[in-house]
């Protein structure tokens, strides 16, 4: 059999004919559902449980898009959302569903069914993002109520009594039918709930429709980092990354009580919120150094992490390049909320204080249309800015060109050259900056950016967050992307990382780790999914890469198995032959791999290359040993977050411990926080 | 994109006639249990699965405006579907270890074993990794097909493809089924 390939072996696999019976009853639930939804979507809308959203719901009756039942739950502004997870344990109506189940006679697997009998009460675990998002009107949110996806007699009688039988009596089985089958036919009708549907928005779920739209999530969906062998692949390349935005997001949901969706967890931006001591270059030859360090790893017994830790050298005050800043601000209607606009005109302010007097500011705001507010003003003149700022109101018109277009055109009017020119855009998620076509959208970022003119998001506000297009045009705009949900947010990155924010001190910063055979069976990248690279694209200038800030904190880290551990996951080959295993070239037994980091200096168009073997002795020096531990318990919050695919038996409870005992300093009380989020997120999901 | 009777099927069952939506389940039953089956090769598992794609299929038929292949759009669906089945059963596995898992079908052959530990390894490998290969090569779909199925780009697809291939390809089958 193992001479043919996996795919020859799937290709084989033949499915045996289905079973007649079943498919008859599977075609009668089917009609039965069928018949009590005639068509259209919202006659089933329940104002009471299910409310649209506010500026999506005109034309939602005749929007025929559906959503995953439970990833509407995200779209709803947080009171509702406490209540639809309330709801369906405690709604006089749900019970219903749950007490048919429970007249259920006890099945002959009886294990089965009280483990799902327990998950019943228990909310639908969190949605996988299938979110649709903005550019069009979202899902109908006028779906799947629980109890209407139950014929209406079936609730009265569960309600009143346990009779097993439910009118109106379908026509019997037909004899084939199998017991098993028998039984619960008799107790749900001629429709047969599926023992291994949990929970009861799984049973009345209907499929989110993206496949007939270009992809609108809101949040992409990234696969986890797999572990691999370093003997099949020993080389593993990405990009810097130092948006930080997840973080915010993520602490903005577990605030509200709900654990975040899984792809709104993207670790590396958690483990790079925080400030950690890796030393900066000593020499200002290069703008950064790589420090190295191996630890055990907490979640995996045998396994080992390597952090790789960067830090930007700071730019003295005096010597800060001169700032020619474009704020585009979005005052659409949307942004009528405390914590958009008003937060955002806040924000603003604080950034003019980490401002040189002959800096420029300059405003635009779009909605429908857009407009120029302020034409650039030196940061001297402090209070028209500050008028300006204060002048805007949300759902204001303004006539003008697109909003993105101007913004660029006065970043232009004042450019300096040997300066930064950024354009810095405020948004709760509208991306209607003037261009709708998105790829249209990231290759103006580009040129621009081509032209020295750079582009930053700051995002806001929730509901209408649209994390991807902030990723994407930040990335494309060298420039970074956070979300900023409080003033103290706002004063973390515009004011105490400004200059991060601001001054690029290095370009296009690619990382690539080498893996020795000899001493490392397999490895895994912690996070950086969506910052993956091609090996090839290491040496290629031409490909685009994460920016550092001056200042900027960068941290990645691995988890690797080393060789002859039993920690290993993958098998080795058998018929290994001698290209991989043993490693032909240079056994260096003291060495776990070797790190090369190429970047550009800002102005450059050729990279730079800094390389360091990682040393399988490379302890963590006492200085550094609480920021190891704190970053580790960061990444290992985070991956619990997304799933715990690789984390073992870790739990909230070891990260809380790891994190309280590595706060630190904690100047800013970032490092507090951490832990009131951990604390959150235990409270979270016992709720759900 | 879709024959012209499937068609017709559809905006008739959308009309909401009942016989028309009949006609359509049966004619795609069988692809809706094929799959359920490789995916869990479980007859009564795969009898469920299938059976809550039909369901789903009767709730959300109406959301269907033939921008997609219908098969793609029912794919999909039916993979949804088969993706709630597991995670609930994995639940189940953790919330009791008592062991009584289903066994795959009566079929316990070498191969049945093999395939069984294939599709486990190939999700060891990472999220999407059965999806595609199920989709890919046990239904013969294109990548741009599992793609557009999967909610990935064909790219990924083709990535993960390749992935599977160099991860498994050669690799000895996966226990000494002949101890």
């Amino acid at each position: 059999m193992n001479t043919h390939s996996f795919e020859h072996e799937l290709k084989q696999l033949a499915a045996p004919p289905p079973d007649p019976a079943a498919r008859e009853r599977a075609r009668r639930a089917a009609l039965e559902e069928f018949q009590r939804r005639p068509g259209t979507v919202h006659q089933l809308h329940s104002p009471r449980r299910w409310r649209p959203l506010g500026p999506w719901s005109s034309g939602l009756a005749a929007a025929s898009i559906a959503a995953v039942g439970v990833a509407v739950y995200w779209l709803l502004p947080p009171e509702e959302r406490v209540l639809a997870i309330g709801e369906p344990a405690t709604s006089p109506s749900v019970p219903a569903y749950t007490e048919l189940k429970r007249d259920e006679p006890e099945p002959p697997q009886s294990s089965t069914a009280r483990a799902e009998r327990s998950a019943i009460t228990t909310a639908p675990p969190p949605p996988k993002m299938e979110l649709p998002a903005v550019e069009t009107p979202p899902p109908v949110m006028d779906i799947m109520i629980p109890q209407e996806a139950l014929p209406a007699s079936a609730i009265s009688n569960a309600t009143d009594r346990p009779r097993p039988a439910v009118a109106p009596a379908p026509p019997p089985p037909p004899l084939q039918a199998s017991t098993r089958a028998l039984e619960e036919v008799q107790v749900t009708g001629s429709r047969r709930v599926s023992r291994e549907f949990d929970s009861p928005m799984a049973v009345t779920t209907i499929i989110a429709d993206t496949l007939e739209s270009e992809n609108r999530d809101k949040f992409q969906h990234f696969d986890v980092n797999p572990v691999k062998r370093a003997a099949e692949e020993p080389v593993s390349t990405f990009s810097a990354d130092v948006d930080t935005a997840s973080y915010s997001y993520v602490r903005r949901q577990l605030d509200d009580g709900v654990l975040p969706p899984a792809d709104a967890v993207r670790v590396e931006e958690m483990v790079n919120y925080f400030d950690y001591a890796w030393p900066a270059p000593a020499s200002r030859s290069a703008p950064f150094q790589p420090t190295i360090t191996v630890s055990d790893s907490p979640w995996g017994t045998g396994k080992k992490l390597v952090h790789i830790g960067i830090r930007g050298f700071d730019l003295p005050a005096a010597r800060r390049p001169d700032v020619n800043l474009v704020l585009l601000l979005d005052v659409s209607g949307s942004m009528n909320s405390p914590d958009k606009l008003p937060l955002a005109q806040r924000s603003m302010a604080l950034l003019l204080d980490s401002l040189k007097p002959t800096d420029t500011v300059a405003i635009v705001v779009y909605a429908g249309a857009a407009g120029q507010v302020l034409a650039p003003t030196p940061v001297r003149e402090k209070q028209a800015i500050l008028d300006a700022l204060g002048s805007l109101r949300p759902g204001g018109s303004t006539a003008g060109a697109a909003g993105i277009q101007l913004a660029y055109e006065l970043a232009g009017r004042s450019f300096r050259k040997d300066g930064v020119n950024r354009i810095l855009l405020a948004t709760d998620g509208d991306f209607n900056v003037g261009i709708t076509d998105r790829e249209a959208l990231k290759s103006l970022v580009e040129r621009e950016r081509d032209k020295g003119v750079f582009l930053s998001v700051l995002g806001f506000g929730q509901g209408n967050y649209r994390d991807e297009m902030a990723q994407t045009l930040a990335q494309n705009g060298n420039g970074v992307a956070a979300y900023i949900d409080t003033l103290n947010e706002a004063r973390k990155v515009l004011v105490e990382q400004a200059s991060a924010a601001l001054f690029t001190i290095a370009k296009d910063v690619k990382l690539q780790v080498e893996f020795n055979p000899a001493t490392v069976a397999e490895y895994r990248l912690v996070g950086y999914e969506s910052r993956g690279l091609n090996r090839e694209d290491f040496n290629n200038d031409q490909v685009d890469a994460g920016d550092i800030g001056a200042g900027h904190v960068v941290t990645a880290i691995y988890e690797i198995t080393p060789a002859g551990s039993s920690a290993q996951l993958i098998d080795e080959r058998r018929y290994a032959t001698g290209t991989d295993a043993p490693p032909r070239g240079r056994v260096a037994p003291g060495e776990y791999g070797y790190l090369r980091i190429r970047y550009k200096l800002p102005d450059s168009t050729r990279s730079r290359l800094i390389e360091s073997p990682i040393r399988t002795r490379a302890s963590v020096p006492a200085a550094l040993r609480q920021d190891v531990q704190f970053s580790t318990a960061v990444a290992g919050f985070a991956q619990l977050l997304r799933g715990g695919r690789y984390t073992g038996g870790l739990s909230f409870e070891d990260v809380l411990r790891e994190a309280q005992a590595s706060r630190g300093e904690d100047p800013y009380g970032y490092r507090a926080e951490f832990v009131q989020l951990v604390r959150r997120a235990m409270q979270a999901r016992g709720i759900q | 994109m879709d024959d012209p009777q499937t068609t017709v099927l559809i905006r008739r069952a959308q009309d909401g006639n009942a016989s028309a939506f009949g006609e359509l389940v049966d004619s795609h039953y069988d692809t809706i249990y094929r799959f359920a089956w490789k995916w869990c090769r479980h007859r009564a598992n795969a009898e469920d699965i299938a059976q809550q794609a039909c369901i789903k299929l009767a709730a959300s038929l109406a959301q269907f405006r033939f921008e997609a292949a219908f098969t793609s759009w029912l794919y999909r669906l039916v993979v949804s579907c088969a993706q709630d089945w597991q995670r609930s059963q994995q639940r189940h596995l953790h919330a009791e270890l008592s062991g009584d898992e289903p066994q795959p079908d009566d079929s316990r052959t070498e191969d049945a074993i093999y395939i069984g530990q294939l599709l486990e390894q190939l999700e060891s490998l990472g999220e999407g990794m059965k999806e595609t290969a199920l989709l890919v090569h046990a239904e013969g779909l294109s990548h741009a097909e599992a793609g557009a199925i999967l909610g990935v780009s064909e790219s990924t697809i083709s990535w993960r493809v390749h992935t599977m291939r160099k991860q498994l390809q050669r690799r000895e089958p996966l226990a000494s089924i002949h101890a």
